[in-house]
């Protein structure tokens, strides 16, 4: 015990040095790509923003790093997607309100009967919610309403980025919308990897079929694949998707399966689901990755 | 630093402390998988008492999750005394099932509550600051310290108490019993603990850590010394160094703490076994290499013993009468010159009078097999050691 204490007090000696660097900001920690990338268009250079998951991630399966803890004990304000995608983590995150630190589900915010219901996951409800760009106006407008009730000061500031970037969204469901009206009615069905795209397939009208979405069961069985390419031949669908934080290999299968049967169906692409793609390109922030999804979709069913 | 970070590394090395402590006993007594099979075992207990109790925090939970945990090994044992299969078939038999029961148990019954297997099997060090223990609405410090803390007092209050007959029941079953103490009582004991420490830390750390915890510091340790408080005393140095050490890797890397304290456990005793004073490859390979020295050296003097005439013991014929190579010649015509067991006259080779004495005594060792006529010559030569 004595050693211990001894080799606790000689690192503590190492690493005194101070490592806020919160300066006179508002300190916010987010989960998913979506909900960064949203609250750094409202924050903006009023706020720190601190994201912990990266793309490519899957929020389900997310593994917290030891800089996570940091920005976990230096937060103010924690936005999370809550209606549990996070896991574990909104279990933790439901005991940490206090006094210093807020954490808000924004997907909790949401009026419960329109969401969809699931039977696949803990909450009931489908926690995809940001593929309704409705829905992620409203996320963009807890956030502003938090960020100014913790920075009175920037209201303002915050006020009007939210009415830019709901602005911006608005053009882009006009946009997403002309594009998709470009696709046929009865060529409008999306096969995928796993159910995140429901709330996508309801706001425009998709037909949406996941492999893993047939039955409740996570992982696909034969019978899935069998049933699903019967399905796509019937239908004469022209390409099924990949999914960027859900392995390709089931997808691949599917493909194998239909081919087997004698007809053709093309990988059409690789869409994002569970997190945007790197920053910096154009699919790392929300609107892009919208854009590039349903142009995705929109070409290789066509 | 802040005060999360030194919660992380407190729980970390109170972790490694209590499962350093079984760990020792589990890795003499050849058992350290068990570690491995109660982590994954213990789920039906765990469900069973969410289906009692409906919280997720309860002690009960705790309490059924060990005795799952000693049903295990009871089983474990059973099967393996039918003398049909051997311990680790036993323990992969055992394991697997009383899992499948538990994940069919959560299937059926329990599918909408957060009991699923990643949350019971990946605790997650990073997070356990924030999970806090409230006292009547004062905050007292995160639970986890607490409960591994109260596992740790009871381990260490047990090891104080019950020292003397672990000893001997892990060393001397039937002189344990003989005494009096009964290895059963003693064994299951053991299990007990190490099925509650394992339960208590992997909802903090994790299943995979636990097990590292509890192995790789006892089995780094065994390379050092074969003396049991010694080895206790360096697996627990072992295990906080590796908690505290990882953490700080994970700090710099930006990466997991509990996968950064498992690979510093693995380093460790990689370079433990590289570089052990006896039981370490170096070591050993430099002892092979020196008796291989010894035994050329041993035919090299029988060699001249037998040959009188100059042209056997001309040095540069060495290589052809006895097939040496050039440099292995050299080495062994050198350590018999530095124990002045040769001497060298106008390149011919003859033995000295402490060589031809030398030479005697091994033949008649090898003969006689006696070890009390070559104790002097142990402290010279790797050879007649061991």
């Amino acid at each position: 015990m004595k050693k211990l204490i001894t080799i606790l007090v000689i690192f503590a000696c190492f690493s005194c040095k101070n490592e806020t660097k919160s300066n006179g900001k508002l300190n916010v920690v987010t989960t998913t790509t979506m909900i960064t990338d949203l609250v750094e268009n409202i924050g903006g250079e009023f706020v720190n923003v601190q994201g912990l998951m990266g793309s490519g991630v899957d929020p389900h399966l997310y593994k917290a790093s030891e800089g996570d803890v940091t920005k976990l004990v230096e937060a103010n304000v924690i936005f999370y997607n809550g209606l549990h995608l996070e896991g574990k983590l909104v279990e933790v995150f439901e005991k940490m309100g206090s006094a210093t630190k807020t954490p808000i589900a924004l997907g909790e915010e949401l009026d419960k009967n329109t969401l969809i219901g699931s039977d696949y996951f803990a909450s009931n409800y489908d926690p995809h919610v940001w593929f309704d760009i409705e829905y992620f106006k409203q996320f963009a407008k807890k956030v502003t309403q938090v960020l100014s009730e913790k920075n009175p000061e920037n209201t303002d500031n915050f006020k009007a980025n939210e009415a830019k970037y709901l602005a911006q969204l608005d053009e882009l469901q006009k946009n997403i919308k002309a594009t998709i009206e470009t696709l046929p009615k009865e060529k409008r069905i999306l096969v995928t990897a796993h159910d995140a795209f429901n709330y996508f397939g309801k706001a425009y009208n998709f037909e949406v079929v996941g492999l893993q979405g047939i039955s409740t069961a996570t992982e696909a069985g034969v019978q899935d694949v069998q049933q699903l390419s019967a399905f796509i031949i019937e239908k004469q669908i022209k390409a099924i998707f990949v999914e960027s934080s859900v392995p390709k290999r089931t997808i691949e299968a599917l493909q194998a399966s239909v081919k087997s049967k004698g007809h053709e169906v093309e990988i059409g692409g690789t869409l994002y689901s569970d997190a945007l793609g790197s920053t910096g390109t154009l699919e790392g922030s929300y609107i892009g990755m919208f854009e590039y999804n349903v142009n995705t979709i929109v070409n290789a069913l066509k | 630093m802040s005060s999360a970070q030194i919660e992380i590394q407190l729980i970390a090395s109170l972790v490694a402390v209590a499962c350093a402590i079984p760990g020792t006993f589990l890795v003499l007594r050849k058992m350290a998988m068990i570690s491995d099979a109660i982590s994954h075992s213990i789920l039906p207990g765990i469900v069973v008492g969410f289906f009692i109790t409906q919280d997720l925090n309860s002690p009960l939970l705790i309490l059924l999750a060990a005795l799952t945990g000693v049903v295990t090994v009871v089983l474990v044992e059973y099967i393996q005394k039918t003398g049909l299969v051997k311990e680790d078939t036993a323990i992969g038999l055992v394991f697997p099932v009383l899992f499948s029961i538990g994940v069919l148990m959560i299937a059926k019954k329990a599918n909408d509550v957060h009991l699923d297997i990643d949350a019971v099997l990946v605790g997650e060090l990073a997070l356990a600051p924030f999970d806090r223990l409230l006292i009547s609405g004062v905050d007292v410090g995160p639970k986890a310290l607490w409960v591994i803390g109260v596992i740790l007092i009871i381990t260490i209050v047990l090891l104080l108490a019950f020292f003397k007959e672990l000893k001997l029941s892990t060393f001397d079953k039937g002189l344990a019993a003989s005494l009096g103490f009964s290895p059963v009582i003693i064994h299951y004991g053991l299990m007990t603990v190490s099925s509650i420490t394992t339960v208590g830390a992997f909802d903090a750390v994790g299943a995979i850590l636990v097990v590292a915890l509890m192995i790789a510091p006892a089995a780094t340790a065994y390379l050092l010394t074969t003396d049991l408080k010694k080895m206790l005393s360096l697996s627990i140095l072992f295990g906080v160094f590796s908690a505290i050490a990882g953490y700080w890797v994970a700090h710099q890397l930006d990466a997991s703490i509990s996968g950064s304290i498992t690979t510093v456990l693995g380093f460790l005793f990689l370079l433990v076994y590289l570089f052990a004073p006896s039981k370490g490859v170096f070591a050993v390979m430099y002892r092979e290499k020196q008796q291989r020295t010894e035994v050329s050296l041993l035919t090299f003097l029988l060699h001249l013993k037998n040959h009188d005439e100059e042209r056997e013991r001309h040095v540069n014929h060495l290589n052809e009468h006895i097939n040496w190579q050039k440099v292995r010649s050299k080495t062994v015509l050198d350590l018999a010159l530095k124990n002045n067991m040769i001497e060298i006259n106008k390149n011919i080779v003859s033995l000295t009078v402490k060589g031809n004495a030398f030479t005697t005594q091994a033949i008649d060792y090898i003969i006689t097999n006696e070890d009390a006529q070559i104790e002097d010559m142990k402290d010279d030569f790797f050879l007649f050691r061991g």
